[in-house]
């Protein structure tokens, strides 16, 4: 059993590996799209001081906080998009049929699909994370659990992709959705939970996860919370199982199927 | 022993049909309308262990449906497949160590790695201690001849170093069976001369299966000893080459005529 | 000019296809702005108040405005395609063909954004009404030159975009250009009005296509005036001229450029 989980993984990290030495074949792109994803997020900067200078709080937030929260956001979407970035676009794999090379490889086929792209302009975001922390709010024991809830954020985002990506062994129509969902997290995921109320705080707190990856982990970073710190690891351990369901449903469904209109 | 063994193969789609111009359009977003049709249809054979078998047929006519059902892509409606003892649905990733694929049309290497990381990439795929990849990249550079340009990105290929990596990384595991799916696409004549040499060689050396689809009449001639011809997914004619050929008649005419009566001409042997 | 007419003919059957994908817009738009309705809740404390002159209602109706905009405007093909054709190599077969690459581009994505804005303009109306009420000084007389203003708007982004997709005729990834492009427009000119900015940096801002693309159209639904309109109009003239000059010139460049180095 032991080798299997040892196997798989060595396959995982190399595909990571080679995805990463792929994107630096010209550096000079490879590092103008790290630092202008970098730039580009600071710009947001810009928005919130203007914002603030408006108000002292917003949403119950401090300048202080909201970037804690837009690094957050950043590291975690950018962990994801580093390590599994293909789960976003897994609508391509699955239409045009480009599973089946996963299919014919003796490996776990979602672990192999998962780890297969990797974006490089995300590894600036996971970067931009690090350094929003460090300039406004840093101390180690921050930096440790930020670190912890950036895993487990990407962990939670890209469970939630996948969930959503795998609608496509259903519904062929669904090119952008992926995307759209992705930049809807980020839209929520960037502004104070406290500015929404009622019916919104429970869509965002139980159907699109942007309180369990983001805004949890944010309260907990200000004030250590026990109970929701093991809310957040159980929910990140349940969407996931959820989705690898959901997942191999859809790849029965794949493999027995109706998908391939004009692909015979 | 049999290393294929198909029975009462068959896999219907359902397709959905779209009419012409603007209002065609807008129909198929309101009510989309779908036809079943039968891909595969019933069809048997068995392959003997270290047999060169050429699977061909008209377009559309089931060809890739079939190897994917007999390489665990796909799922059958009904009969059963075994390739190498195993049921391809069931233990579709044990099979995977007994299977190698090429297809001429899709590259399964990575374009902007080199052969040599493309290799090295497999062999952890299929689980090889990285000593015994290196020996293995070693033996297939010397027989594909690869050793030139093995640190060049597969991107900056030719068509024809390309394809030979492709079937290079698909042996490194040693395959009992190989699936080749038009592998000689594309190629100018004496490359695929030397494709068919080294699938020779293959053969002959480590006693791989092959199983091999293709439009072209020299890979069936020059490599296959017997040949099923399949068409709108029923086998229309399962027999060796030689039988086949009959008369000066080229063999690219006589597929052509079975292809066009469909099955319903029998051939005199 | 007929061929550009059966570009943007087939552009627009394609894009009929793609209702569901149109749809997944309007959800991510409607995010968008209840994300700002909620946030313009709580920023603003007391009703009646004004931030930068602007009423709760306006504010968030000019937000409306500008995403609207920066929605239906939003596509690949100014962006992506035109970039991954030069840099794909596709460009040299469609230089050969008889229409202007640039314009045949441009023609596409009028094709595109044509079919999207309206549908956005519906769906912000629909929004704006429910969820904000009508805006008190909106008159239907002003319609017209609201419309003309978003068009020259929207073209102006277009060939702005271009040029930047046009500089991988010389770098290999255009796109982190693009993104700051974007952001500099999102940041300053769609999440809120100039007004907002220390008056010093308005001046500076007044002089970048910013103020032509979204804050000109949104303005002037929001809080019309006839100088407004004139003013934001002859900016926009300007930019389009320039912006068009700078396009055809940064193209030229670039085809002199490939049939020198052969691509």
């Amino acid at each position: 059993m032991s080798t299997v989980v040892k196997n798989q993984l060595r396959v995982c990290l190399l595909s990571v590996k080679y995805n990463i030495m792929k994107e630096m074949v010209n550096k000079v792109t490879f590092l103008t799209n790290i630092l202008f994803m970098m730039l580009n997020n600071a710009a947001f900067i810009i928005q919130w001081s203007i914002l603030f200078s408006l108000r002292e709080d917003i949403g119950g937030y401090s300048m202080r906080e909201v970037m804690l929260l837009w690094g957050l956001t950043a590291s975690s979407f950018g962990l994801s998009r580093i390590l599994f970035a293909r789960v976003f676009t897994l609508h391509e794999l699955i239409v045009s049929g480009k599973l089946d090379a996963y299919l014919v490889q003796p490996k776990n086929v979602l672990l192999s699909v998962m780890t297969s792209v990797t974006v490089t302009s995300a590894i600036g975001d996971f970067l931009y994370g690090i350094v929003l922390l460090c300039v406004f709010s840093f101390s180690i024991g921050r930096l440790f659990l930020f670190l912890l809830f950036t895993v487990t954020g990407a962990l939670i985002i890209t469970a939630f992709g996948l969930l959503v990506g795998s609608m496509s062994f259903w519904f062929v129509r669904t090119e952008m959705f992926g995307v759209h969902m992705f930049n809807c997290m980020i839209s929520f995921a960037t502004y104070p939970d406290g500015i929404f109320r009622g019916k919104a705080r429970f869509l965002l707190y139980y159907i699109i996860p942007v309180g369990m990856a983001v805004y949890h982990p944010v309260h907990i970073m200000v004030a250590f919370d026990a109970g929701t710190f093991l809310w957040v690891l159980g929910y990140t351990f349940c969407i996931w199982a959820v989705a690898v369901f959901v997942f191999y449903r859809g790849l029965r469904r794949y493999s027995s199927s109706n998908l391939m209109e004009a692909r015979i | 022993m049999q290393a294929i063994k198909v029975e009462d193969l068959s896999k219907s789609f359902r397709v959905r049909q779209k009419e012409k111009g603007m209002r065609g359009s807008i129909k198929a977003i309101l009510s989309p309308r779908t036809e079943e049709i039968k891909a595969v249809d019933g069809i048997s054979f068995e392959v003997e262990e270290g047999e060169m078998l050429a699977f061909i047929g008209p377009n559309g006519a089931g060809k890739s449906t079939t190897i994917k059902m007999l390489t665990g892509i796909l799922y059958p409606d009904g009969g059963s497949v075994e390739v190498m003892g195993l049921d391809p649905t069931k233990k579709r990733k044990r099979l995977a160590y007994q299977i190698g694929t090429v297809f001429g049309q899709k590259e399964q290497l990575w374009t902007h790695l080199t052969p040599y990381d493309n290799f090295r990439f497999f062999g952890a795929i299929y689980d090889i201690p990285d000593k015994e990849t290196e020996e293995r990249i070693g033996e297939l550079g010397e027989l594909f001849e690869l050793d030139a340009f093995i640190n060049t990105p597969v991107r900056n290929l030719s068509l024809g170093q390309r394809i030979r990596c492709e079937i290079a990384a698909s042996l490194i595991h040693k395959p009992k069976v190989l699936f080749l799916d038009e592998p000689t696409i594309g190629l100018d004549p004496v490359v695929k001369e030397t494709v068919r040499s080294l699938i020779r060689q293959m053969n002959r050396e480590l006693h791989t299966t092959i199983f091999l689809t293709s439009h072209d009449v020299g890979d069936i001639e020059k490599l296959c000893k017997r040949v099923i011809i399949v068409n709108d997914g029923r086998i229309v004619l399962d027999d060796s080459i030689e039988h086949l050929k009959y008369g000066d008649m080229p063999l690219e005419d006589i597929i052509v005529e079975i292809y066009r009566s469909e099955g319903k001409v029998t051939l005199e042997s | 000019m007929r061929k550009y007419a059966v570009i943007y003919r087939s552009v627009l059957m394609e894009n009929l296809q793609y209702a569901a994908n149109i749809a997944m817009g309007f959800v991510s738009y409607f995010i968008i702005n209840f994300v700002f309705v909620n946030l313009w809740d709580y920023m603003y404390g007391a009703s009646g108040e004004l931030i930068a002159g602007y009423t709760k209602e306006q504010m968030i109706w000019y937000v409306m405005m500008t995403e609207m905009i920066w929605f239906g405007a939003r596509s690949a093909t100014i962006a992506r395609q035109a970039s991954m054709d030069i840099r794909g190599g596709n460009i040299a077969y469609m230089m050969n063909k008889p229409y202007y690459y640039p314009l045949y581009i441009l023609a596409k994505y009028m094709g595109e954004w044509s079919v999207q804005m309206p549908m956005y303009m519906a769906l912000a109306l629909v929004m704006g009404m429910t969820m904000v009420g009508g805006l008190p000084r909106f008159r239907a007389i002003t319609l017209p030159a609201i419309v003309l203003c978003t068009v020259m708007g929207i073209m102006i982004n277009a060939t702005f975009k271009l040029c930047i997709s046009l500089l991988a005729f010389w770098i290999e990834d255009a796109s982190p250009f693009q993104w700051l492009y974007d952001k500099l427009i999102l940041v300053v000119g769609t999440l809120f009005p100039v007004e907002i900015f220390p008056a010093r940096l308005q001046v500076l801002f007044k002089m970048t296509p910013i103020y032509t693309v979204c804050y000109g159209p949104a303005k002037l639904i929001v809080d019309f005036s006839t100088q407004k309109c004139v003013e934001i109009l002859s900016a926009q003239v300007m930019y389009l001229a320039a912006g068009s000059v700078l396009m055809f010139w940064i193209y030229r460049k670039g085809v002199k450029k490939l049939y020198v180095n052969g691509g």
